[in-house]
């Protein structure tokens, strides 16, 4: 058995230590935002937050995030409510900026890799509120275990979203 | 008890009849609804297909009216990331059905037995009419002659507004005007449910004319978009069935082994797991996830499999495709641009080009590898749950391979990762093998494959090469122009899993295979230079490489990827006409501005021109190099049309010749589909598709060996990175007098390659006419 904690909820998995956390998620905890695709961290459709580090949920054995902080596509609306301190009537109806700007901007086309494009996005926005578009090419290319690929081709609309939630964060988050 | 009273009209074409309730007891909510269908009668063959399918001849089948004036579309077409059935569709139905985008509140897609028509997941604009278009105008007539009716108006007197139909100082909604009523209309429709174009709606009824669209043009957002960023969104992969096994294949060592003898399962190591074996099909099954992969990899290191050398591996695919495959058996296709004579203008040309073309094999490579719950109920029914363009299709694939009836199987259809093509023929792999373990162990059975498998296992976009013989006269014009296009078949729609397993399925492409499956290759990029009087373009087919060969008789199978075959065809012709240009010293737009006769192509090279910037000279450019380790820059053009939309491109790249590297700095495209029924996501599709195209381009080739497909993660089939974006500007010609959109998204595909050729040769005053443009490949060229 396995303690991790997962957007804020501590969890007891039986699943082995060396399941890839990915299939913890998945189907133990019955997550729907990462997903499979590569399964050899080249691709980041997997991605998910460790301690706010984006990490590849396929190749990590769930016996390694043992006591740490995990947060998924799904807990992205909560760590931004924690992290403005939105009272909980309020964190109820508020998604992520990165969400927001992600709809507003209608990225996704088949949306499978999105996951991973909107966790690489939290992450680059916690550290740095106002990134280039050089910057942005860079957080989704080169600094993750591999570059963060999308096959329908939504880089563009990747970019403009990420400048939108800069925008929405600025403001607050509306 | 319900009095019923029924009369009935013919309703442009259509028959109406009704059934007036006289309610006793509860509200009966009926929308429009049953009736005996004509096409059944007149298609005995088929009906056993719809008894789990809705009955296409009847309007509610397709478009529900609720009585709160809601409504619910459905339609066969599965969203692949296009997003069409969750604006364009809503957009035209409201227009049609003059309701307010928002009254359509749901949107049904894909599953066999909740909707109507069937067909893949392509042209979903169907040239201006698609089938949904035509419900609407069949249940708007409708609408108007029960109205007519009830409120004693002349149908000519009426208006509708928002849903509200008025006359002579009266007004009913569609909720009021349906509510409580039985409706009966027929519909038309002609085609067959399983078949790759699924059924057509017939007839003619009136259509709205563009001056009256309200609802077309906007930018409305696409609903589905929420919930996949918002992980409220049911995916394929969600789908958790009481009691599912998760299953992991063991594929044949190669494309032409069969199986010596299965390993052994070390149940000592995986208690739960069990092992399938069905002809030289392979899989392994077991409670969780993790334990079906460990396990599958424990089996498949022992498990034997016979040797297969029968391909000619990537190095000799050109020389093997010329020389050694046999282009005899399939009818030569000729166009129907064909004009003049070009043998003796070729003959005494005063400017001749001779070249020849290469296509690779390209990977629809979705980014999630495909899979499929199968669920066999012990009455002999199947439940597939997955992601498809054609689950029609697949149903009738499903349906052979057990040797049952379509009726029997029913495909469930949930959001996934776009495949391009690969299932719009029925299945992109996993499907049938799901059906196959769950058979066998009598439990629903999920069955993923792994990122190699789905890299070689899976279907291509097939490879081909063309040969240009062009003449140009003593003014600089095109005085003849003659292409032989040579491709394999370009679809393969047999399951894979069957295949192995030797369970029954379509016969592998033959000559005589229907339509898409056919070896015959036909002409599919429409020709657009009128201007040239002597015209020659012929299409040469064969089998797939290795299909005649393998013992399992798969060899390297080919499906159609965005743009299929257009692709393969329009690449030689727009590089040609780029060469061309050079050689006469004209500017490459201007050259393609002065062999058209058409309107809207000039239109559209035009647009091109001025929003990229172009600077109006020959090609190669002055000063061009091909040495060096300093960038040198570039610029090329290219055109197509495709489904009822003109298209122009501008690529401009820097290329480094000393490392091959090129970049493609900036991204111009114009794109007149006559009418654009949703101007953002028409952008972010081209933009798509743009992306795609650029990574297709300079990146993509499936690599294979004498014995299968070697290229097997994102390493060894690398596709496009976000730094490798160009700048893209996209620029949407409006074009209401042309009547009707056009589609949209998948042509951006393939202009993208002949513009960046062009551009490298431009810029450095050699031309690569192989695709694709690799980083070694072209350092090589150029350094020869």
């Amino acid at each position: 058995m396995v303690k991790i904690t997962v957007n804020g909820v501590p969890r007891e998995v039986q699943a082995p230590g060396d399941t890839p956390l990915l299939y913890v998620l998945r189907n133990d905890l019955q997550l729907s935002g990462p997903q499979f695709g590569c399964g050899l961290a080249q691709c980041g459709a997997c991605s998910v937050l460790i301690d706010g580090k984006e990490a590849r949920s396929c190749v990590t054995p769930v016996s390694t995030v043992a006591n740490k902080e995990i947060t998924t596509l799904e807990g992205l609306p909560a760590r931004w409510a924690k992290q403005k301190g939105l009272p909980a009537a309020e964190a109820e109806n508020t998604l992520h900026p990165v969400q927001q700007a992600w709809i507003a901007e209608q990225t996704p086309l088949c949306g499978f890799c999105q996951n991973g494009m909107m966790i690489v996005a939290t992450e680059l926005l916690e550290s740095n509120p106002n990134p280039t578009t050089t910057q942005i090419k860079a957080a989704f290319t080169t600094s993750g275990p591999s570059p963060h690929l999308c096959r329908c081709g939504s880089y563009n609309a990747i970019i403009d979203a990420v400048k939108h939630a800069a925008v929405i964060m600025a403001k607050g988050g509306k | 008890m319900a009095t019923v009273t029924e009369n009935s009209r013919n309703v442009c074409g259509a028959v109406l009849s009704r059934r007036q309730f006289v309610k006793t007891g509860g509200a009966l909510v009926v929308g429009v609804s049953l009736v005996g269908s004509e096409f059944l009668k007149a298609n005995p063959a088929k009906a056993s297909v719809f008894m789990n399918s809705l009955d296409p001849t009847l309007p509610n089948s397709w478009i529900e009216i609720h009585p709160d004036s809601t409504i619910l579309i459905r339609t066969g077409k599965s969203d692949f990331g296009q997003g069409t059935t969750f604006t364009a569709y809503r957009q035209i139905v409201a227009d049609e059905m003059s309701v307010p985008f928002e009254a359509i509140t749901t949107v049904v897609a894909g599953d066999t037995d909740r909707t109507p028509d069937g067909s893949g997941a392509f042209d979903f604009l169907g040239r201006g009419t698609p089938n949904i278009r035509k419900a609407a105008a069949y249940t708007y007539q409708a609408l108007l002659d029960l109205a007519s009716e009830r409120l004693g108006v002349p149908k000519d007197q009426l208006s509708v507004k928002d849903g509200i139909i008025s006359g002579g100082g009266k007004s009913i909604s569609y909720g009021e005007l349906v509510k409580d009523q039985q409706l009966k209309l027929t519909i038309p429709v002609s085609g067959d449910l399983t078949s790759i174009f699924g059924l057509r709606v017939e007839g003619n009824p009136p259509m709205k004319p563009v001056s009256e669209y309200k609802v077309i043009g906007k930018s409305l957002p696409n609903s589905i978009i929420t919930s996949k960023v918002t992980a409220k969104e049911m995916w394929a992969t969600d789908v958790r069935l009481p009691g599912m096994l998760h299953g992991r294949m063991v594929h044949p060592k190669t494309l032409g082994s069969t199986l010596v003898s299965v390993g052994q399962l070390d149940k000592t190591k995986f208690p739960n797991s069990q092992v399938v074996v069905k002809g030289n099909l392979v899989g392994v099954v077991a409670p969780t996830e993790w334990e079906a992969i460990q396990a599958s990899q424990q089996v498949a290191a022992s498990t034997k499999w016979t040797e297969w050398k029968g391909l000619p591996g990537s190095a000799k695919l050109y020389d093997y495709l010329r020389k050694e495959a046999d282009w005899t058996t399939a009818p030569i296709t000729k166009s129907n641009a064909n004009v003049g004579d070009v043998g003796p203008t070729l003959a005494s040309a005063h400017k001749k080009l001779s070249a020849t073309y290469q296509f690779s094999y390209m990977k629809h490579a979705p980014i999630g590898p495909t899979m499929a719950v199968g669920d066999v109920k012990s009455d002999g029914t199947v439940h597939i749950h997955t992601h498809n363009q054609n689950p029609q299709a697949l149903r009738g694939e499903i349906a052979m391979m057990l040797g049952t009836t379509p009726d029997h199987v029913i495909v469930h259809c949930y959001p996934g990762a776009g495949h391009y093509g690969r299932s719009n023929g029925g299945n992109a792999g996993a499907e049938d093998e799901a059906v196959i373990l769950s058979q066998a162990v009598d439990k629903p059975v999920r069955v993923q494959w792994m990122r190699a498998e789905d890299l070689q296992w899976s279907t291509q976009s097939s490879a081909s090469y063309s040969d240009v013989e062009l003449a140009i006269d003593e003014t600089g014009k095109i005085a003849a122009y003659q292409i032989d296009h040579y491709m394999p078949a370009m679809q393969d729609d047999r399951p894979i899993g069957a295949v192995i397993a030797g369970l029954p399925t379509m016969s592998a492409p033959q000559v005589e295979s229907k339509s898409v499956t056919s070896t015959v290759n036909g002409l599919s990029d429409p020709w657009v230079y009128g201007g040239v009087s002597n015209v020659m373009e012929r299409g040469h087919g064969t089998f797939q490489i290795g299909q005649k060969a393998s013992p399992l008789a798969v060899g390297i199978r080919d499906h159609s990827m965005r743009t299929p075959g257009q692709f393969q065809q329009n690449y030689p012709r727009e590089l040609a006409m780029n060469e061309a240009a050079a050689l006469t010293g004209a500017d490459a737009i201007q050259f393609r501005i002065d062999h058209s006769k058409e309107e809207r192509v000039v239109g559209v090279l035009k647009a091109v021109r001025e929003a990229s910037g172009w600077d109006s000279r020959p090609s190669p450019r002055p000063h061009a190099v091909s040495t060096g380790s300093a960038p040198v820059r570039g610029r090329g053009v290219s055109l197509m049309f495709r489904s009822g939309t003109y298209w122009a491109c501008v690529c401009e790249i820097a290329v480094t010749p000393s490392t091959g590297a090129i970049a493609v700095e900036k991204y111009t495209i114009a794109v007149d589909p006559g009418i654009v029924v949703n101007p953002m996501q028409l952008k972010r599709q081209v933009e798509g598709g743009a992306a795609m195209g650029i990574s297709q381009a300079i990146f993509e080739e499936a690599m294979f060996d004498e014995s299968g497909i070697v290229s097997r993660d994102w390493n060894t089939y690398p596709i496009l990175k976000m730094a490798d974006m160009p700048e893209i500007k996209v620029v949407l010609l409006s074009n209401p007098k042309v009547g009707s959109y056009g589609g949209g998204s998948e042509a951006a595909n393939a202009l993208a390659a002949p513009a960046i050729a062009a551009a490298l040769h431009d810029a450095t005053g050699k031309v690569i006419r192989r695709l694709p443009l690799k980083r070694a490949y072209v350092q090589a060229v150029l350094k020869a």
